[in-house]
């Protein structure tokens, strides 16, 4: 199990990076995009799936991130951008993080929660960020069925809550809204940099990039399909639901008689988001140990565990200021996804080509 | 090395100071001809009638020479052998094989008259079928061979003996069908057993340790079964199987997860019933697992879990109750496991009097005396009939949710999440000789998915699992 099937890669696309969209992500549209937050959403759905064409197209040369930009511009260039991306994949894995945290204290817990409720998942991401990129695709190939089933079972119990009226009037706040919304959410958007690390260690097949890019594509209609169901069910009042997937389905008629049935769905994409949330550091770790020490494994555990706790440590001085991290990351700082998402692979895609026409 | 030197009384000597128990006894009578024989025998071990009727009658009539060949010929045993080692007559004398030796021969005979102690081939209690074959293997290797060698009348069958223990050097049997099953797996499961270096075997479940990849795993990597049906069934899949003398459990590698919730039944009746069953199988697994665990996390941290109704309920039980729920259920959890262990182990004529004990006298009045709340009676007593649904991995199941109640109750629910998290990763990583436990799930193998949960008609197997790796791929020609 050295490389990941291209039907991981698929699975992954198409059922578990459409979930890390789910939390916090639509609030933060309805704040900037009001009742047209689906286009910016589509704009930076359809900007990550053209990436990650572009990205996958990169894939057949069989070599990884390190080796692709050393075969071009030496070892320490090699090293340089390895190093840059590891930093921003942590840097990336802070947003989800402290989203999930927030997420698990006001979800799971209706008594006061413990301050280390969230700390032993960095124990399972530890765990993850040592294994090799491989044996999360076959997590993948579970996950995604599962994350389907809990997608789904949302989207079944909101629907009949949901009045689509309220997306009324058709880019009703201008260009500006939608100019504030897409760009303030690029920071859920950083695919296509995942599917740069994905880079050698997918097992190409023939179309694998346009079928990545179809797959994304997919998942981010459902995300679509879930914002319209966000949006209808709260109206103007989205803007105050946190952690929206948990909050649509509550008025399911059902809930009084069997109780909170929808949280079999929420424990599900639950499941399916720690391992997107630990995806980030997996790819910083692997970044680093490409470029420094590829066969060390000891050296790979050790990472792990540094990154990890790093985190974990982040998260915790981060704990109470919640609001002014995710306000510096998603509107301060914005402009670092695109540069790392788009601006970059696109740079490295054309060194690639380069390398294809002398070969 | 010491041979015979063809004085009679010099050999037995030589022989009897290398098996000196008592029990090795000897027997000396005169052939009409002159010769003087010795028979040396163990005495429970040794089929003495036989020894009786086919050796020592026949030979009373020996006019022959004194040649090991010409009293052989002369014998017309079936499992006759010569040999000249000191070593190897001791150790033939000590299986249960007499030995037989001639003034003036310098070899001696080895006659196969074992005393075989076998009960009869019989239903096995752990794997009982409603429908199906009801044979199941005993403790004797040579007829566990035998009930495979049944089922396939074919030259393709392979059977290797190899044997294991420094002491007991117990017969293990390697069965695999050439060319269907991976020739690799058997080659490793064959090194493997070789170099065991343990001085003896008295179950078939030790070779589990030396077979596993990762021996301390806490999943299973080494399929078992009983009956001989399941067994055959295995290896015309393309898996290696393997039978120790002195244990009626066989083991099967490469092993799949999946394995443990198919029975030989779900292949007797119609697809649909199968189906349903194996998906209560997993669903009963699931609930017994996590019932106890999310039952103790939605009381502690998220009581939303529960409809207001139920909650209202519950509410009413556990009032008054001195322990926390976490505890509670601890108590309960760790008393099943107690009447558990007892109820196997305790004679059977006091089976029924400690069932009294432990449902009434445990469960009645515990309750009534405001010690446990009835809601954690029931859910301990659904959890664990529960987990008897697919009983070959109760070792596992029983530990995994003895885990999850200690993680529900001290983190809670996303504890219980994370605990999946971290079982679900450890179970799609895991490998059994080169093949992955959790397939056809993880990986995902289409083909094979149509026996896994949704069993399909008979007729749509016509493939053997890929993810087992056989070489033969096709199990079912159509005209």
């Amino acid at each position: 199990m050295n490389k990941i099937k291209s039907r991981q890669l698929y699975l992954y696309f198409l059922a578990i990076a459409p979930v890390g969209k789910l939390v916090l992500m639509p609030t933060q549209l309805a704040v900037y995009a009001g009742n047209d937050l689906l286009f910016p959403a589509a704009a930076n759905i359809v900007l990550q799936s053209a990436v990650i064409f572009f990205v996958m197209l990169l894939a057949r040369r069989n070599k990884s991130l390190y080796a692709l930009v050393e075969a071009r511009l030496g070892s320490i260039a090699g090293k340089l951008v390895c190093t840059l991306f590891s930093l921003f994949f942590l840097y990336a894995a802070l947003l989800p993080l402290l989203e999930q945290k927030l997420m698990v204290q006001s979800v799971f817990y209706d008594t006061l929660p413990s301050t280390i409720a969230f700390a032993p998942f960095f124990l399972l991401s530890a765990y993850l960020c040592a294994k090799p990129l491989s044996s999360l695709g076959r997590a993948w190939d579970v996950l995604a069925p599962l994350s389907i089933a809990g997608f789904s079972g949302i989207v079944l119990l909101s629907a009949g809550g949901a009045d689509f009226g309220a997306l009324k009037p058709v880019f009703g706040q201008g260009g500006w809204g939608f100019l504030r919304g897409s760009a303030y959410t690029m920071s859920w958007f950083f695919d296509s940099a995942l599917a740069l690390s994905f880079l050698g260690k997918v097992e190409y097949k023939a179309g694998m990039a346009w079928k990545s890019a179809l797959c994304y594509l997919a998942g981010g209609a459902a995300v679509l399909l879930f914002l319209a169901l966000f949006y209808g069910t709260f109206a103007e009042v989205s803007v105050r639901q946190l952690f929206a997937f948990t909050k649509t389905a509550k008025y399911f008629s059902g809930v009084a008689v069997l109780g909170r049935v929808d949280y079999l769905f929420i424990f599900a994409l639950a499941l399916v988001m720690a391992f997107y949330c630990a995806l980030p550091m997996q790819a910083s770790v692997d970044c680093v140990r490409e470029a420094f020490a590829p066969k060390n494994r000891i050296l790979h555990n050790v990472l792990a565990i540094l990154v990890n706790a790093g985190l974990l440590l982040g998260l915790w001085l981060l704990n109470f200021d919640f609001l002014s991290t995710s306000t510096a990351i998603a509107k301060t700082l914005f402009w670092i996804f695109p540069v790392f998402t788009v601006l970059l692979p696109l740079i490295l895609l054309a060194f690639g080509r380069d390398r294809v026409q002398v070969s | 090395m010491k041979y015979l030197t063809g004085n009679s009384a010099q050999d037995v000597a030589a022989l009897k100071k290398l098996c000196p128990a008592q029990d090795v006894l000897t027997f000396p009578f005169a052939a009409e001809g002159g010769i003087a024989f010795v028979a040396l025998y163990a005495d429970a071990v040794t089929d003495k009638e036989l020894l009786g009727s086919l050796v020592v009658r026949p030979l009373l009539h020996y006019t022959g020479e004194a040649d090991a060949q010409e009293i052989g010929k002369r014998l017309a045993f079936p499992e006759c052998k010569r040999e000249r080692a000191l070593n190897a007559l001791a150790a033939e004398l000590l299986s249960g094989n007499p030995v037989l030796l001639a003034e003036g021969v310098r070899e001696g005979l080895v006659l196969g008259a074992k005393k075989v102690f076998v009960r009869a081939v019989a239903e096995p209690p752990t794997d009982v079928a409603i429908k199906g074959p009801r044979e199941g293997f005993i403790e004797d290797v040579k007829v566990n061979t035998a009930l495979v060698r049944k089922r396939f009348k074919t030259e393709e069958l392979r059977i290797e003996m190899v044997e294991v223990g420094r002491r007991s050097k117990t017969s293990v049997a390697l069965c695999y069908l050439a060319g269907t099953a991976k020739e690799e797996v058997a080659r490793e499961v064959k090194a493997r057993l070789s170099a065991i270096d343990i001085d003896a075997l008295p179950d078939s479940s030790y070779l589990t340790h030396f077979l596993a990849e990762r021996p301390r795993s806490l999943l299973k990597q080494v399929g078992t079964t009983e009956k001989p049906d399941i067994f055959c069934a295995k290896l015309a899949e393309g898996r290696v199987g393997i039978l120790a003398d002195g244990s009626p459990i066989a083991l099967t590698v490469p092993y799949l997860i999946i394995e443990d919730f198919q029975s030989s039944e779900d292949y007797f009746v119609p697809s649909y019933r199968a189906t349903f069953t194996r998906i209560l199988r997993l669903v009963a697994l699931i609930v017994a697992i996590y019932l106890p665990a999310f039952y103790i996390a939605a009381q502690l941290f998220k009581l939303q879990l529960l409809p207001i109704k139920l909650l209202l309920t519950i509410a009413g039980s556990i009032r008054g109750i001195p322990l926390s729920p976490s505890l509670e259920m601890l108590v309960v959890l760790v008393t099943l496991e107690i009447l558990n262990e007892a109820s196997i182990r305790m004679p059977k004529y006091v089976g029924m009097a400690l069932s009294v004990v432990g449902a009434l006298v445990l469960g009645e009045t515990a309750v009534s005396a405001g010690f446990v709340s009835t809601p954690a009676i029931i859910i301990i007593a659904f959890s664990g009939i529960g987990l008897y649904a697919v009983p070959n991995l109760i070792e596992q199941t029983s530990v995994i949710r003895l885990a999850m109640l200690l993680v529900a109750g001290s983190v809670g629910t996303y504890g219980i999440i994370l605990a999946t998290a971290f079982l679900l990763f450890y179970l799609v990583t895991a490998e059994s000789f080169s093949s992955p436990i959790a397939a056809p799930f993880s990986p995902l193998v289409r083909s094979d998915l149509k026996d896994a949960f949704f069993k399909y008609d008979l007729r749509s197997l016509d493939c053997r699992p890929r993810a087992i790796g056989s070489k033969n791929k096709r199990r079912l020609r159509h005209e």
